[in-house]
């Protein structure tokens, strides 16, 4: 069975056989992706699948990873900070670093191709190194909220932009202006990858035994890094706030550290700290491979989290809504696109606020079942990785032909 | 019936730009719809509808649904909310249109209403791409199947953009059914759908309701044949 075959059985034949009507007038068109790490992260994970899908497509795609010392890491954790408006200091040294970086990968890597994706602000510079005629077309995909950045990382980042054809953002406010097309793309899940197709009841509860957690009692769950932008602090309050309503209650913080988020073991101390010798509350530290653990943890909450600060799309709360849980989100980016109160879950903006409405879920049994289903039909209607590999070939058609209405 | 041509079924996609411009106010709303670009006015007021948004929305466009929600103008979003642009001569009259509300509304308040942070209309272009889907339908009785299948895209194409794309300014469907020799009071049932207070789901449901009435109520000899 060919891949996009499988796909057919949750989206349907016509969406699957509309995809392939749309790549046929990209057959043979040379794509490269380019970004900073193969695991960790919602990045890593959109090419896991995006790479092999247009394959099948007809399209020639590859991944292309750059690499740099750990310090470059560092550098691009800052700009990634930055670009979400936290001040960050950065000397003249890390710029310089950042810079020398991109134009070492930019002679090893193979980017000879009709375009190149790149991902975020790690490998930016990238078209300012590769010589020209090797590559037809850049585009800048950022996956992060730019909207309000510190002006020091933009100044630089922004530099770099100018020599792009398009930029993608996930929606309209992370946007800033640029010279070039911005292009509004959403992104999606995959719902056959190891994190979100359906896994045997056993293998969920081995998950369980195996991590401490009990399966009768309510479990609370936030999966996201440890990072300050997805506040763990915040969530630990709200479970705090709730323990005199719901002493049996159990909380789950499920995260890993991506090869590029050096900041996540500080965040991760301080977590340990506030959960103290709290029996019901799991810490977990999770290797970048721990999907099946993840979809088993999500499967097994009664609610789930994503407190955030601030929010690129939200991936996490798309991935509990495809498996028919209601998120209590922080009202920030993507995460009010897909969370809407009293239909999907709710918007919170405090602990307070989190703790209330996990009151109002764990009091309405049938409310949060209803919930669920419509997060899970909005979902497969909407985010799901068809709809997405469905703009990015809308988006390659309307920069091959800019003045078509019909192709 | 004479049905010569086979209906031809398209699907669309819809490329979304940001424009790097948002409104937080009342007086830059009217201002940013004078002065934008016709693609952005049409996605706002038509091309929203194939947005991947939660189908809560009670109104029919964006200016619409932000006034109202967000502004917390409910005058101006019922207002709005009844400027059909598809009964606009073009988007200039469009753009008329919509100016023309903002400005009166603007003239009778003692101040402009604003919005929090972080709730701006952010201004977006959008642009249509069609293709063929090699998909043909061959008699009525077909089209009434097809579309309970179509997606919501191709039904958007069909209904709403035909009635900018079409010289008469109806539909896809009751065109072809009326060049196909159909019923004059199915093609009247068809255009007499209020497509543009309708999502595209309910549209769906409301073309299968006229098809169904047709057939309920004609006379034997005048139902669809297969």
């Amino acid at each position: 069975m060919r891949l996009l075959d499988r796909y057919e059985e949750i989206v349907g034949h016509q969406e699957v056989e509309r995809l392939r009507r749309l790549a046929q007038r990209l057959a043979g068109k040379r794509i490269v992706h380019v970004n900073s790490t193969r695991s960790g992260g919602g990045v890593a994970e959109i090419l896991g699948w995006m790479i092999p899908l247009m394959e099948e497509l007809g399209i020639s795609a590859r991944w292309e990873v750059i690499t740099g010392p750990p310090e470059f890491y560092r550098v691009t954790k800052a700009f990634h900070n930055g670009l979400q408006g936290l001040p960050v200091s950065l000397r003249k040294s890390d710029f310089d670093l950042h810079y020398q970086v991109n134009r070492e990968n930019a002679q090893r890597l193979n980017l000879a191709s009709d375009i190149v994706i790149v991902h975020d602000p790690q490998p930016i510079y990238l078209p300012l190194f590769t010589p020209p005629g090797q590559v037809r077309r850049w585009i800048w995909r950022c996956h992060i909220d730019a909207s309000r950045p510190d002006r020091s990382v933009w100044k630089y980042l922004e530099a770099a932009i100018s020599r792009y054809d398009a930029a993608v953002f996930s929606m309209p406010a992370f946007a800033r202006p640029l010279a070039c097309p911005m292009f509004l793309i959403f992104p999606s899940i995959d719902p056959l990858s190891d994190k979100n197709c359906a896994i045997p009841e056993t293998e969920r509860l081995d998950v369980l035994a195996r991590l401490g957690i009990d399966p009768i009692r309510p479990l609370l769950l936030q999966v996201s890094r440890f990072d300050r932008f997805k506040d763990p602090l915040g969530v630990i309050e709200a479970y705090r706030l709730l323990h005199p309503y719901y002493p049996e209650m159990q909380l789950a913080l499920a995260g890993g550290p991506a090869d590029d988020d050096p900041e996540g073991a500080e965040v991760l101390r301080e977590v340990l700290d506030r959960a103290g010798d709290d029996a019901n509350l799991k810490v977990l530290l999770l290797p970048p491979d721990s999907h099946r653990t993840i979809n088993a943890l999500q499967r097994s909450a009664t609610v789930v989290l994503q407190k955030s600060l601030k929010e690129g799309f939200g991936l996490t709360v798309t991935e509990a809504l495809w498996k028919g849980k209601p998120v209590i989100g922080g009202a920030c980016g993507g995460i009010t696109l897909q969370v809407h109160d009293y239909h999907t879950g709710f918007l919170v903006h405090s602990a307070a606020g989190a703790a209330y409405r996990i009151r109002y879920l764990m009091r309405y049994a049938d409310k949060r079942q209803r919930m669920g289903h419509t997060g899970h039909a909005f979902i497969r209607e909407h985010f799901l990785l068809t709809r997405n590999l469905r703009d990015y070939l809308t988006m390659l058609l309307r920069l091959d032909h800019p003045d078509a209405t019909v192709i | 019936m004479d049905v010569t041509e086979p209906f031809c079924v398209m699907d669309c996609s819809l490329v979304r730009c940001a424009t790097g411009r948002s409104c937080s106010n009342l007086r830059e709303l009217l201002e940013a719809i004078r002065a934008a670009p016709e693609t952005v006015v049409e996605h706002h007021m038509m091309r929203c509808a194939l947005e991947d948004h939660f189908e809560l929305h009670e109104f029919p466009n964006d200016l619409a649904r932000w006034c109202w929600t967000v502004l917390g103008d409910n005058v101006l979003g019922e207002q709005l909310a009844l400027v059909d642009p598809y009964r606009q001569s073009s988007t200039t009259a469009l753009r008329a249109a919509i100016v023309n509300v903002l400005e009166d509304r603007l003239w009778g308040l003692d101040h402009v209403p604003w919005c929090r942070p972080g709730l701006e209309l952010h201004l977006i272009e959008s642009y249509l791409i069609a293709y063929d889907t090699g998909e043909r339908i061959f008699t009525p009785a077909a089209l009434v199947e097809a579309i309970g299948h179509m997606s919501p895209r191709s039904l958007f194409f069909h209904v709403h953009d035909a009635r900018r794309r079409t010289t008469g300014r109806t539909d896809d469907f009751s065109q072809w059914l009326e060049q196909s020799g159909a019923e004059e009071s199915l093609v009247a049932r068809l255009r007499g759908i209020d497509f543009y207070f309708l999502s595209l789901s309910q549209l769906r449901d409301s073309l299968t309701e006229a098809f169904r009435q047709y057939v309920a109520e004609a006379p034997p000899v005048a139902r669809i044949a297969p």
